[in-house]
């Protein structure tokens, strides 16, 4: 049985096997989102259209340096276990092969721009009418109506207009840059949160419906007790390093070696008396904080600065004082207690061998999630899925071909 | 007024939690289940942490009342009072709890109890590092977190050392991550009849916020270097400006080297012929397909030739200025949002983000960032005041004695 027949009659385990989804969503925020859905059982068959395919194919890092369709790892970690198909969407006529999709889906999942999906006519208004049942998750950055709402934009955007981006940084400076794109990271987490209620509704009504999500304002919760403050004290708070009010020290500190930070804190006297014990200077420490956090700070980094960061957490560990190395992506793959969770887990991919893909960051005693296979090559799938699931039969596929719908 | 329906009416949740666990009951109480927290004597420890305010109750924290809206509150010891307990959990479909609350032999005592009354509950544990081994006993804060988890190592200048984000990011994700899990697992116990333990690790969600930094080590050998307005977008090996300084503040953009495909081709296209209009022009500007397939080749003194062009044009709008010229000509760029600009958004006001509460209790008439989603046919319930340490005891102790929901 070759690759892509298994992966659709594979055997799913998981709370969510049984459930239908059809995805179209792309970049980072919604594919995050249906992986969830797919690491836990769902079938999920993800549709790219082969003149337009997901974005962050195009982006790296790629496997041997070499930018392609199939090759980004980018993309991968965030399609573990789908099912890939490729429509030209642009065609009118790819309704032919969407409208069975819908009709066998659950779920539809979309995190296009707003107008998009009603385009191809695949608003809620339209599917509603082909599965009354269906629930449609709508993520977009702004969210679907509003004076902004067809601005296009990325998570760094989102991270800066949910005020993550001024958060970061020090206070006598422009803010710093946070890794990533913090909204594509936190809006999914929502979103299933909404997504999987609405499950719950229809599963105890029979009644679909539509749910829609900007991805600004899920990430802006991180913000709600800041939002307050304002409000109700006019306090309006800012970046502050790594400082934290009501902490005797709350910094990172330099170790030996390139690059290699720890992260220290104490909160409490008792804390602060074990520190001094690890770092073998109580005495200098207590006589630094009389002269100020500054004081306090440079003489802890002096103390840090020799020592190996691995071996200083683990004391500090010991003795009861919060600490923690800055990770590096490397340390992280070599984490004891990331490894001892199985949190990465090792796929096979056709262009670009094995990877370790990251697993949730929950995990159930009875229901195990599970990554089952790699990312889908562009319309991968197409075959098996029009097939085996659409029922499609090779005299439809061929005509769908003459059309140009497939490659 | 009409209660319009909501997705999870007739949801029970309880919540034994500091943050963490709080922001998960927030995220359920919005979507319409009943969450009562568990609290002692006098309230929970989280009621007085840091960042206080002022209110009619004495200083409340303000991220307690921003995550606690629209629940009830119980006082009881569940230890003393197993019975009492084993009752609440009897009726309840989630019991969230967190490590900043309980102990991890608190929790296990308190899980055999809870589960014992109720095979179908979901007792959901937000920790900072899972179960299992020992790890799950290594003490960690948030900062802690965000170091462990790879996040904290790529921020900041790099003249200076990493730095967090001064915001509680790792709890609150764990809160919400825990509300998805919590609710996943309560979808199977519906089907199945069949409760389980869910265990959430903070430390994995900091490391979903590095998007790809995982996979760039695996595949190129790199480890991404932090930078401030300046570094090394996604896994370039080039720097190029990310911050940009206005008449007024700060904008995020990304002009040029991105990797993103015909939207960032059309933005910097946009770009340059606004550029143009004020008289901005350089043969720079267009020397290279700066967002093309090419663009991984370009040398860096070119990209700093660019970038140096651009800052001057930028200095010359205001952040509002620029927000507006983006929008209408699909300029990818976002101000840098400061707490007031967040509130003041007029994408967030236009869709009604901001839900106003009353709590005349409190003295308190503001606005919440309540309305995270919209679900056409079940709504989010609008928040209702936080409640008072252990207003609803009678109320629904009384109840349990009599066997009858509240």
């Amino acid at each position: 049985m070759n690759d892509a027949l298994s992966a659709v009659t594979t055997e799913a385990s998981g709370l969510f096997a049984g459930l239908k989804v059809a995805d179209f969503t792309w970049a980072a925020a919604g594919p995050i989102v249906t992986k969830q859905l797919a690491d836990n059982g769902a079938t999920v068959v993800k549709v790219e259209s082969f003149k337009h395919p997901d974005s962050i194919r195009l982006g790296g890092p790629f496997i041997d340096d070499k930018p392609g369709i199939n090759r980004s790892g980018f993309f991968a970690d965030f399609h573990s276990s789908k099912l890939g198909i490729s429509v030209d969407m642009s065609n009118p006529a790819a309704i032919e092969i969407i409208r069975p999709l819908i009709e066998w889906a659950d779920v539809v999942a979309e995190s296009f721009r707003p107008g998009v999906m009603k385009k191809w006519g695949l608003d809620y208004d339209s599917l509603r009418v082909i599965n009354p049942r269906i629930v449609m998750l709508s993520s977009s950055l702004y969210g679907a109506d509003g004076p902004w709402a067809r601005h296009p934009g990325y998570g760094a955007q989102g991270q800066a207009l949910s005020g993550i981006h001024a958060m970061t940084g020090w206070p006598d400076r422009a803010p710093a840059m946070p890794k990533g794109a913090y909204s594509d990271s936190v809006s999914p987490r929502y979103a299933l949160s909404a997504l999987v209620a609405a499950l719950i509704h229809r599963e105890k009504t029979g009644e679909g419906q539509y749910v829609e999500l900007s991805q600004i304002e899920a990430t802006a919760q991180l913000l709600a007790p800041e939002l307050v403050a304002y409000q109700v004290s006019g306090v309006e708070s800012t970046r502050a390093g790594s400082r934290k009010p009501g902490s005797i020290l709350h910094g990172v500190f330099p170790c030996q070696g390139d690059e290699r930070w720890i992260a220290l804190e104490a909160v409490t006297e008792a804390q602060f008396a074990a520190l001094g014990q690890v770092l073998a200077a109580p005495g200098d420490l207590d006589a630094a904080r009389d002269k100020g956090q500054d004081a306090l700070d440079d003489a802890v980094a002096a103390l840090t600065l020799p020592r190996d960061a691995f071996a200083l957490m683990a004391e500090c560990r010991a003795a009861g004082v919060p600490a923690g190395v800055a990770n590096k992506a490397s340390d992280l793959l070599e984490d004891d207690v990331l490894n001892a969770h199985g949190h990465f887990w090792p796929l096979d991919h056709a262009e670009m061998g094995r990877l370790k893909y990251n697993g949730p960051a929950y995990r159930f005693e009875k229901t195990p999630s599970a990554l089952r296979f790699a990312s889908p090559r562009l319309g991968e799938h197409t075959e098996a899925v029009m097939t085996r699931i659409l029922g499609f039969d090779q005299a439809a596929i061929a005509r769908f071909r003459d059309k140009g719908l497939l490659q | 007024m009409s209660v319009a329906k909501t997705a999870l009416s007739g949801m029970r949740v309880l919540e034994i939690s500091a943050m963490a666990g709080a922001v998960c009951g927030r995220v359920l109480a919005d979507l319409g289940a009943e969450v009562i927290k568990i609290e002692p004597e006098g309230g929970e420890p989280f009621r007085r942490s840091a960042p206080l305010v002022r209110t009619a109750q004495g200083d409340e924290s303000a991220a307690w009342l921003a995550f606690n809206h629209s629940k009830r509150s119980v006082t009881l010891d569940p230890e003393a009072d197993e019975a009492g307990f084993a009752a609440l959990c009897a009726g309840a479909d989630i019991v969230v709890t967190d490590w900043e609350r309980l102990d991890l032999d608190t929790m296990d005592r308190l899980a055999v109890i809870a589960r014992a009354a109720n095979p179908a509950l979901v007792w959901c544990e937000i920790l900072p590092f899972g179960r299992g081994g020992p790890y799950e006993r290594y003490p960690a804060t948030d900062t802690v977190l965000q170091a462990l988890g790879g996040h904290l190592y790529l921020n900041g200048d790099v003249d200076r050392p990493p730095v967090r984000i001064s915001l509680p990011v790792g709890l609150i994700q764990g809160g919400a991550e825990a509300a998805s899990a919590a609710l996943m697992a309560h979808w199977h116990a519906l089907r199945t009849g069949e409760g389980q333990r869910v265990d959430i690790s903070v430390q994995a969600c900091i490391v979903w916020t590095l998007l790809n930094s995982t996979m760039a080590w695996q595949i190129l050998g790199l480890n991404e270097m932090r930078g401030g307005a300046i570094r090394k977008e996604r896994a370039n090996r080039f720097f190029t400006r990310l911050v940009w300084e206005t008449k007024d503040g700060f904008v995020f953009f990304g002009p040029v080297g991105g990797g993103g495909g015909a939207a960032r081709i059309k933005s910097y296209e946009a770009l340059v012929a606004w550029m143009a209009e004020d008289g901005f022009t350089d043969p720079i500007l267009t020397r290279h397909d700066w967002n093309g397939d090419g663009q991984f080749f370009i040398p860096q003194e070119d990209y700093d030739a660019v970038t140096a062009v651009v800052v001057d044009f930028i200095r010359t709008k205001t952040t509002d200025e620029l927000m507006a010229r983006a929008v209408s000509h699909r300029i990818l760029l976002a101000p840098i949002s400061s707490v007031a600009g967040v509130f003041e958004n007029p994408q967030y006001r236009a869709r009604n983000y901001f839900r106003p509460l009353a709590d005349p209790g409190r003295g308190l008439d503001i606005e919440l960032p309540a309305r995270w989603a919209n679900l056409s046919a079940t709504p989010l319930a609008p928040p209702a005041p936080a409640p008072l340490p252990g207003a609803d005891t009678a109320t629904i102790l009384s109840s349990l004695r009599q066997g009858s929901p509240a």
